[in-house]
């Protein structure tokens, strides 16, 4: 990560607030529903992508973060919720991580899948914290003493925390933590032989990636005024790993980029398919079209859209976009456009 | 000639000093696709109507209804999506939501964008006049069609009923309510128990043995179609006989009797609008329609989204008429009028699919009956009572 590239995504993030400041309320819900997107897509990017631990209950998380910060800003924590949010989602992931320090692959993703269903029955049977089947109804956020009301708003703030957590794992990812997460990913067995404590590497992967699913909760949260446990189900941790799978594996500009393409891709369909005669058909034609997109990226594009944007670019003679963070691998290649992470699929 | 070239030249002229007429967009989302798409009726009739008034009469005084008709596939985010587009975007005049979830999430930003919507939902939550004045809801609340079936089952003598309930808030809240209003005691029954079942459930056997244990009068269902198609195939084969159940207009619906046969004769639901197909004027209309249009949803849902459709049409024809013929220019009064307008309607003449209805509840009408299961129709085995 350069200045360079720090400067170039600061200014998108800012053009992009502004467009979401100044444009109408539905285009304004669009962009924070994308950012929002993008910063679970990152959470969990860090934690499949970066440090290969396969992971089925973000959307349980991203649940935690929601009800907390819906509870804390109805207590009337303002901003603080928000941060609130994060640490709940990073100590529940600590607790969903812990099989990880003696399961692996696909015994591991199942253990979460477990944590998944458990979750969403929690947020169900928990009256007190979660209003049960009813949901919780969220009061505006309130930040420096004034209730944030407007779609316009939250864009901008959407935005702005979607480029902070752009920054932090970019950073990260240079750091050692970065490199120890990448080693883990690759052979826990070589790491362990580097001196790296694989364990605790681990679990600070869990732990980051809970805070920025429960920030994305959060965000949820206040933006829709309603936590409500069927909001939180397998399907969106379905969605966010498509988010990632069609934006690119352990690429944190791909996270942003699937979670665009899986967020606007619906809206897109749905606009040109109103155009067809018959209401059932159109919503029919736009699953199957989004379905059949997911199935097409994975066979002819599984590195995700980053990938094809970099391949496209160097064929045509272009260079590679120093906006993108490089994650230096052990050998010097970078973290995201190496081979998939989930075994036995070949690139 | 001469004259009859001065007439046309005359009448060109008027036609052009003749003031434009507006369109007028209302938006509907409904569940198009998704876990509840059985009875979506309720959007295409409310469509339906607003385009047979346009086929028919050019649309509502002289002005074109463009009916915006989407998919809220029955997921909250989908749901916000769809409001601010027809808030925003497209906007609307009045919209029709769907979910209890999205009506709750929206309700304050309801209000504060002074829109007029109209619920699918019959949750008492989303229904206070006071409150959110631009809510609507279309007939009894759940927790008044579960009442409805209590009554009943006090007229026929009975005691001991079980409630039985999806586990989630369409399931569980409207039985919430109705518990801790103490309005079961009060009709001298007895809960003999709470059986919840997961909305996505495959096989009820085990809560069927159960219920058959209590040996109740009355098992009242609040679930959807597709779980009463579960729960009374399980009932069958766990020896409790369909006449046991009754659940609420969501289960008035052909796929029922069509599906299981003899195992659901005698099965009840709370009917609180005329059938599809019955001697009402309504149905003149819907005929009209669909000699020139194929109908989609032939079935009480869809009568409903027609009762709909005709409360829209009326308070925005009184709008316009007031305004001197005039579609009123400023979106925000236009909707405020209509507000007002459909609030102020009173003895509402819907055409037979209700008892004429007064608005200023937010509810319109309250009346409903039983409905049973016979010989593969539902047949009305009562006469209607006020829910309220």
């Amino acid at each position: 990560m350069t200045k360079r590239s720090i400067l170039i995504a600061a200014a998108l993030a800012a053009a992009f607030a502004l467009l979401g400041y100044e444009s109408s309320r539905f285009w304004a819900y669009l962009i924070y529903a994308v950012a929002i997107s993008a910063i679970g897509a990152m959470s969990l990017n860090l934690l499949i992508g970066f440090c290969g631990q396969i992971t089925f209950a973000q959307g349980a998380l991203i649940g935690v973060g929601a009800y907390a910060a819906g509870n804390l800003g109805n207590a009337g924590w303002g901003g603080f919720s928000l941060i609130g949010a994060g640490v709940c989602g990073a100590l529940c992931s600590a607790l969903i991580g812990l099989p990880a320090l003696r399961l692996r692959g696909l015994y591991f993703a199942i253990s979460t899948l477990a944590a998944q269903f458990i979750l969403s029955y929690l947020f169900k049977i928990l009256q007190p914290l979660t209003n049960g089947v009813s949901g919780l109804v969220v009061k505006p956020l309130v930040l420096f003493g004034r209730s944030v009301a407007s779609d316009q708003e939250y864009a901008v703030i959407a935005i702005t925390i979607l480029f902070l957590t752009w920054l932090f794992l970019a950073r990260l990812a240079q750091t050692d933590v970065g490199r120890a997460f990448l080693v883990v990913r690759e052979s826990e067995l070589v790491a362990r032989g580097m001196g790296i404590d694989v364990s605790r590497t681990k679990m600070k992967a869990f732990l980051l990636s809970g805070f920025f699913a429960g920030l994305c909760g959060g965000l949820l949260a206040f933006t829709s005024r309603l936590a409500n446990p069927e909001a939180f189900e397998i399907g969106l941790s379905v969605d966010q790993t498509a988010m990632i799978i069609v934006g690119g594996l352990g690429s944190l500009s791909g996270s942003i980029v699937g979670a665009i393409f899986v967020t606007l891709l619906p809206e897109a369909i749905q606009r040109i398919g109103e155009l067809m005669p018959s209401a059932d058909l159109v919503s029919a034609f736009r699953e199957m079209a989004f379905g059949g997109l997911i199935i097409l990226f994975l066979l002819l594009e599984p590195r995700g859209l980053v990938s094809l944007a970099r391949r496209l670019r160097s064929r045509w003679g272009g260079s590679r976009s120093s906006a993108e963070p490089q994650v230096a691998r052990p050998g010097g290649a970078l973290a995201n456009d190496v081979e998939p992470v989930l075994k036995g699929r070949k690139a | 000639m001469k004259s009859r070239l001065i007439g046309a030249v005359i009448a060109g002229t008027l036609a052009l000093a003749a003031p434009a007429k507006a369109e007028i967009t209302v938006c509907a989302w409904g569940t198009i696709t998704g876990p509840d798409a059985l009875v979506n009726g309720m959007t295409y009739g409310t469509r339906d109507y607003l385009e047979y008034l346009n086929q028919s009469k050019g649309g509502v005084a002289g002005n074109k209804i463009r009916v915006l008709m989407l998919d809220g596939r029955y997921k909250l985010d989908e749901e916000l999506k769809i409001y601010r587009r027809c808030a925003d975007q497209e906007q609307a005049v009045v919209i029709n939501g769907w979910s209890t979830g999205a009506s709750k999430a929206l309700r304050d930003q309801i209000q504060e964008d002074g829109i007029p919507f109209i619920s699918e939902s019959f949750a008492s939550e989303v229904l206070d006049p006071q409150k959110y004045p631009y809510t609507f809801i279309a007939g009894p609340t759940y927790e008044q069609q579960m009442i409805i079936a209590l009554r009943d089952l006090v007229a026929k003598g009975g005691k001991k009923v079980v409630l039985m309930y999806s586990d989630n808030e369409y399931g569980r809240g409207p039985v919430n309510v109705v518990r801790h209003s103490g309005i079961i005691e009060k009709l001298g029954l007895e809960v003999a128990d709470l059986v919840e079942y997961r909305y996505d459930a495959q096989d009820v056997t085990a809560q069927m043995l159960r219920i058959k244990s209590k040996n109740p009068d009355l098992v009242y269902v609040q679930g959807s179609t597709p779980q009463l198609l579960v729960l009374l195939r399980d009932a069958a084969k766990a020896g409790l006989p369909a006449r046991l159940f009754v659940s609420n207009l969501y289960n008035i619906s052909p796929a029922i009797p069509e599906q299981l046969g003899a195992a659901a004769e005698g099965f009840r639901a709370i009917q609180t609008y005329s059938f599809y197909g019955s001697d009402i004027p309504a149905m003149k209309e819907i005929a009209a329609y669909g000699a020139k249009n194929e109908i989609e949803k032939k079935d009480i849902y869809f009568i409903k989204g027609w009762l709909k459709g005709k409360v829209i049409a009326a308070a925005i024809e009184k709008v316009i008429n007031d305004n001197k013929g005039q579609v009123p220019t400023d979106i925000k009064a236009f909707r405020k009028s209509v507000r007002e307008a459909m609030e102020g309607l009173k003895d509402f003449d819907n055409g037979g699919i209700t008892p004429p209805f007064t608005y200023a509840d937010h509810q319109g009408s309250v009346q409903a009956r039983v409905a049973e299961i016979k010989n593969g129709q539902y047949v009305p085995v009562g006469s209607w009572i006020n829910a309220r």
